[in-house]
């Protein structure tokens, strides 16, 4: 394919992908889809390539082909949409709910839309599906396999779930998005199988030049992610060629607690960080993975099977394996110094409503600059809840939300800052947390110093990193998050 | 009020002046001078052959606002927030820049973390939680006098339902430091949402000094176009300059909404591609579309704004293969120094301007803004660098080696044009369908000095059967200007409170009540008339989102929306339809010798129409002639 319709071709199904995100951002009713985006959207072609992807959140990187795969494997047909939240079959944690629908362009099946979003409820032990202490799936909401999408199914799924209604509508949006590519793809007027194989080579090409420009070898890193004691991760990436391999060999087996990541989980955040070493131009479509080899032991708690627990491994462990792996990546590339590394879940409800919020921290710094303060960093970038808005619609108080002054690592660069959150809750409430860097600190590069880990505090006396406790009328929560690792030798 | 209505829009380039004198248009267009902004307008009077004492009404559109911000040249300030919420400025929602280049920082904060003091004290839902401290008040007020900064923002948590504290803390201020502006929060925009609420009190600040000295400066004293599209008199300008941000590209969407309705169309998508930037935005029945959530560079500022898109794409944006063999247009440009290649001013790299001129789409030797001369051999040379045989669909027989410059150049010059089509395509789609627009039922309105030239095939993308190309399409803002209405927003307190300030600020003017509304539980609003509120809200909500909810709905922030008309420029069209020329131009894959026609003239496409400023390109299957404000109307006569 020429070099201008290449250029339009790209922009073209770029385009398809991000308007299917824009509506089921607009058509959601859910906060957590229409403010916080925490939902995708990805094209793929006949034969469970993807082809592009609406970029909103890191942590769906990439993690959808094993979904599209699955309903491949259970033969489709034009007309039906597949819906599937089963981690050990194409799906990631239960509150990532995963719509697939073949797109038929005169009868034919010529390629499948995909959605996924993040469902605030979908069952299970607690309000929010995220609980901090569950050691099995079944405690963590309804199980769905890939099924097509029937009323009955349907039903099911609203009969199982805290708030029916807004579930029901955020399917619908879902839906919506998937049927838009439909329509879009018939108005392209492009040889589509031309399109898709000439779109993902583009990427293989870009990917594999910017892989060929790092220096060839083995590089090791190691990281872990903290229960009462350590789980650890262990991670080889070799670089050889325009070929990178990510191994994992030599990580804990799955853990009797829920930070269990799937292989789909682990392979997002692979992405991710490859993708940050390889720069933010490369496109992300099945022409990036087929230069990625990724490797984990079976069983492990990177590639947890049936029925491990897994709703932590989505926030919590996905980070973890991306900062370990970047940490590798660090002697090939220039990438910056670990971040927070953690999305600081916090959750704090009763029978009569819940509060969910992620918080942000320090970003590591780089060689061009120190890093950011108070902000997400890796697979997550959310939105916080206005203080304004939280105290309007729940019965708590924030008495403090600041920078955590010289939190972040020393050095040529310093680390970005954490945040301290306090919150005093005015009846009495359940709290659940599960965030990570605890006790391990986020490592600085080039001779600067690591980020000072966080703390979690009710009534200033510290709780573990993963906690489920009750609250009196008037007790305080306090989230100190990790600052970000320094960057170079400070000068004397 | 007598005299001569004129609107005067200073960009970076140009300064583009529209008078109505006995109602003919005048119009001049004169090199802006970078740091004097305000010289710029005497010239282009004198230009005009204005007299400045003949001049009724100035309104002026102005970047000054604009720049300090992107630039960060805005004044010192310093902040007092709430104890325990120093940093609420610099956290803003926790998002990062950018979700890959994690080096990528935030944009630095308007007010850095020392010159940013707290106060004891702390209102809730109900009211005070912590009384205001006043040993704290005075130690606040001491730093800030200790800081030298010229002015200071003042943001206390739910000051937007009890200002009491904050009142008192600018009180305080005020008394201690006469020759300081201050800001409150609670004045300037109470409504929730601390992080929103304070930066654009922030902004408010920041901007005030500079933006100030320069309206103080310009005789005759100017009306202002606010980021609204409406305009106000300097005092009100000068209070909210956090509300002149955009304050350029506004002007430019009211121009386009004003000259569709002269032809009676209120239904438009407005597309201004000019030199390093396209500006696209939404007209529907007749109004412009505002929005109260923009962020500019890097701001939030919660003030209604005209719903503009901008993509860094224009006739400058440079064109290049990337390293996986994709053509690429822009986002590096040639900026107005040394420009398009062919400006004959040191550019040697290929541009939509020198594609444009290959194409014969503009015309060999032609004199721009009376001082650039466009040279074709140089624009010929500028793509014929770009590695041609990537680019040609059709291979020729021969060995593309014995193709000879003008046919390389010929090759990559299509290619650039089709590349950057798509993404202007893309950029009106993100202003229509993403809003819940069809754009197949609107009228494309192209200005800016490019725009004309790609309207056809982007109206054929998108399936608009009609395009517009105003007679004053180079000087389209400066129309706006002239047009625009008299424009102030409230927003907080009650309906009757605020009418009343609007019956003391703009005699005479119309109001009309809107409410910021939603479904409870949801923590997004839409802005709708207040009269039927409930059912605007589920209409709206249908329009935007595609759905209506079968839940409670709720106010949220009651505003005032208050318009004083002003008299209407009405052009006529006196252009006189001359024999066309004629010239080659390379059309669908051939060269044709194509009609050139000056404005006036009724046209059949493919032709090429000359206007003031502009060139515009009548595809083939198009067709039209201008209406009596002397606006070219396209229609598709055949749809392939």
């Amino acid at each position: 394919m020429d070099a201008v319709t290449l250029s339009v071709t790209n922009a073209a199904l770029a385009g398809v992908a991000e308007e299917m995100g824009t509506v089921l951002v607009r058509s959601a009713s859910s906060s957590n889809i229409k403010e916080r985006r925490d939902c995708s959207a990805a094209l793929f072609d006949a034969t469970g390539r993807m082809v592009a992807q609406a970029e909103h959140i890191p942590v769906h990187l990439g993690a959808m082909p094993e979904s599209v795969a699955a309903v491949i494997a259970r033969g489709p047909q034009p007309g039906e949409t597949w819906i599937l939240n089963d981690p050990f079959a194409g799906g990631s944690h239960l509150p990532d709910i995963t719509l697939v629908t073949p797109l038929a362009l005169g009868g034919e099946i010529r390629a499948y839309a995909c959605s996924r979003a993040h469902h605030s409820d979908v069952g299970g032990m607690v309000p929010g599906s995220l609980p901090a202490a569950s050691t099995s799936i079944w405690q963590e909401g309804l199980i769905v396999p890939p099924v097509r999408l029937t009323e009955e199914v349907e039903q099911i799924l609203l009969a199982n779930v805290r708030t029916p209604e807004i579930r029901r509508a955020d399917l619908a949006a879902q839906v919506a998005a998937n049927r838009l590519a439909e329509r879009r793809l018939a108005e392209l007027r492009l040889p589509l199988d031309e399109a898709f194989d000439a779109v993902i080579a583009y990427a293989e090409r870009r990917a594999r030049e910017a892989i060929a420009r790092l220096p060839d070898g083995r590089y090791e890193a190691a990281g872990e992610v903290e229960l009462e004691v350590d789980v650890p991760i262990r991670v080889a990436v070799t670089v050889a060629g325009d070929r990178i391999e990510i191994d994992f060999e030599g990580t804990s087996p799955a853990v009797a607690a829920n930070v269990n990541a799937p292989l789909a989980v682990t392979r997002a955040a692979c992405i991710f960080a490859v993708k940050v070493a390889l720069g933010a131009e490369v496109p992300v479509n099945h022409g990036l993975f087929a230069a990625l080899d990724i490797r984990a032991p079976e069983g492990s708690f990177v590639d947890a099977r049936h029925p491990s627990a897994v709703v932590a491994g989505n926030t919590e462990t996905s980070q973890r394996v991306a900062d370990t792996v970047l940490l590798a990546l660090a002697r090939a590339s220039d990438v910056p110094a670990q971040g927070q590394g953690t999305m600081n879940n916090t959750v704090i409800g009763t029978s009569a409503w819940t509060y969910y919020e992620t918080l942000g921290g320090g970003q590591g710094a780089s060689s061009r600059g120190d890093g950011p303060s108070g902000v997400h960093v890796g697979m997550s970038n959310t939105l916080n809840t206005p203080i304004e808005a939280l105290e309007l619609d729940f019965p708590m108080r924030v008495e403090r939300y600041e920078l955590l002054d010289g939190s972040g690592g020393d050095g040529r660069h310093r680390g970005g800052d954490g945040i301290v959150r306090e919150l005093r809750v005015l009846e009495p409430a359940t709290l659940s947390l599960v965030t990570d860097r605890r006790r391990h600190a986020p490592q600085g590069l080039e001779g600067g110093g690591p980020g000072r880990p966080g703390r979690n505090l009710v009534n200033g006396e510290v709780v573990p990193a993963k906690a489920t406790r009750g609250l009196a009328a008037g007790d305080v929560v306090t989230v100190e998050t990790p600052g970000g690792g320094g960057w170079g030798r400070l000068e004397p | 009020m007598g005299g001569i209505s004129v609107g005067v829009d200073v960009g970076g380039t140009f300064t583009d002046l529209v008078a109505l004198v006995d109602g003919r248009l005048v119009t001049a267009k004169v090199p802006s001078v970078p740091g004097a902004q305000a010289s710029g307008i005497s010239a282009a009077l004198a230009a005009a052959g204005l007299d400045a004492a003949a001049v009724g009404v100035l309104a002026h559109g102005t970047t000054v606002a604009t720049n300090a911000l992107l630039e960060r040249r805005g004044a010192r300030i310093a902040l007092v927030t709430t104890e325990g919420f120093r940093d609420v400025l610099e956290i803003g929602r926790q998002d990062r820049a950018s979700l890959y280049d994690l080096a990528a920082g935030k944009p630095a904060p308007l007010v850095p973390r020392e010159l940013r003091f707290v106060v004891r004290e702390r209102m809730g839902p109900e009211g005070v939680v912590v009384p205001l401290d006043d040993a704290s008040v005075r130690d606040a007020v001491e730093a800030v006098a200790g800081a030298g900064v010229e002015a200071v923002a003042v943001c206390l948590l739910f000051s937007f339902l009890h200002p009491e504290h904050e009142q008192r803390v600018g009180a305080a201020l005020r008394a201690a430091l006469p020759g300081v502006r201050v800001s409150l929060s609670c004045e300037l925009l109470p409504e929730f949402r601390e992080y929103e609420r304070c930066s654009t009190t922030v902004a408010n600040a920041y901007l005030a000094p500079a933006l100030s000295a320069y309206l103080e400066a310009i005789e005759p004293r100017p009306l202002v176009m606010q980021s609204s599209g409406g305009v106000a008199d300097v005092a009100t300008a000068a209070a909210r300059p956090a509300a002149c941000v955009l304050s350029g590209p506004a002007a430019g969407v009211v121009g386009a909404a004003f000259v569709a309705g002269l032809g009676g169309l209120g239904d438009v998508l407005t597309f201004d591609m000019g030199g390093t930037s396209t500006d696209v935005a939404a007209v529907l029945g007749g109004e412009v579309q505002v929005t109260a959530e923009s962020v500019v560079a890097g701001v939030p500022i919660r003030f209604p704004m005209v719903d503009v898109h901008t993509i860094g794409a224009g006739g400058g944006s440079i064109a290049w293969l990337d390293e996986g063999g994709a053509l690429r247009v822009g986002p590096r440009s040639a900026g107005a120094r040394p420009g398009p290649a062919c400006y004959g001013l040191g550019g040697e790299a290929p541009t939509v301007t020198d594609a444009n001129l290959v194409l014969g789409y503009l015309a060999d030797g032609a004199v721009l803004g009376g001082e650039v001369t466009l040279d074709r051999e140089l624009a010929e040379r500028a793509l014929a660098q770009l590695p041609v045989d990537e680019l040609s669909q059709e291979r020729p027989t021969s060995s593309l080696r014995d193709w000879d410059l003008t046919q390389r150049a010929l090759a990559a010059a299509v290619g650039v044009v089709r590349v950057v089509d798509a993404e202007m395509a893309r950029a009106l789609r993100v202003v229509s369908v993403e809003r819940g627009i069809d754009p197949r039922g609107l009228a494309l309105v192209a200005f800016g000095g490019a725009g004309p030239l790609h309207a056809c095939s982007l109206a054929e993308e998108l399936g608009v059967e009609r395009v517009l190309v105003p007679l004053a399409s180079g000087v389209l803002s400066a129309l706006g200007l002239a047009a625009a209405d008299l424009r102030r927003d409230y927003v907080g307190g009650s309906f009757e409170a605020m009418e009343a300030a609007a019956a003391r600020d703009l005699p005479g003017a119309e109001t009309e009540r809107l409410v910021d509304a939603r479904y409870r539980g949801q923590s997004h609003e839409l802005t709708v008339v207040a009269d039927c509120w409930q059912a605007n809200l589920a209409e709206e909500h249908e329009r935007r989102y595609g759905f209506r909810l079968d839940a409670e709905p709720e106010i949220v922030t009651r505003r005032l929306l208050a318009t004083l008309r002003r008299e209407r420029p009405s052009p006529r069209n006196e252009a006189r339809s001359t024999e066309p020329r004629s010239r080659p131009a390379f059309v669908d894959g051939e060269w044709l010798d194509v009609p050139v026609h000056g404005p006036g003239a009724a046209v059949i496409g493919p032709a090429i129409v000359e206007l003031p400023g502009s060139t515009c390109l009548v595809r083939p299957d198009w067709a039209g002639a201008p209406d009596a404000a002397g606006t070219l109307v396209l229609e598709r006569t055949w749809t392939r």
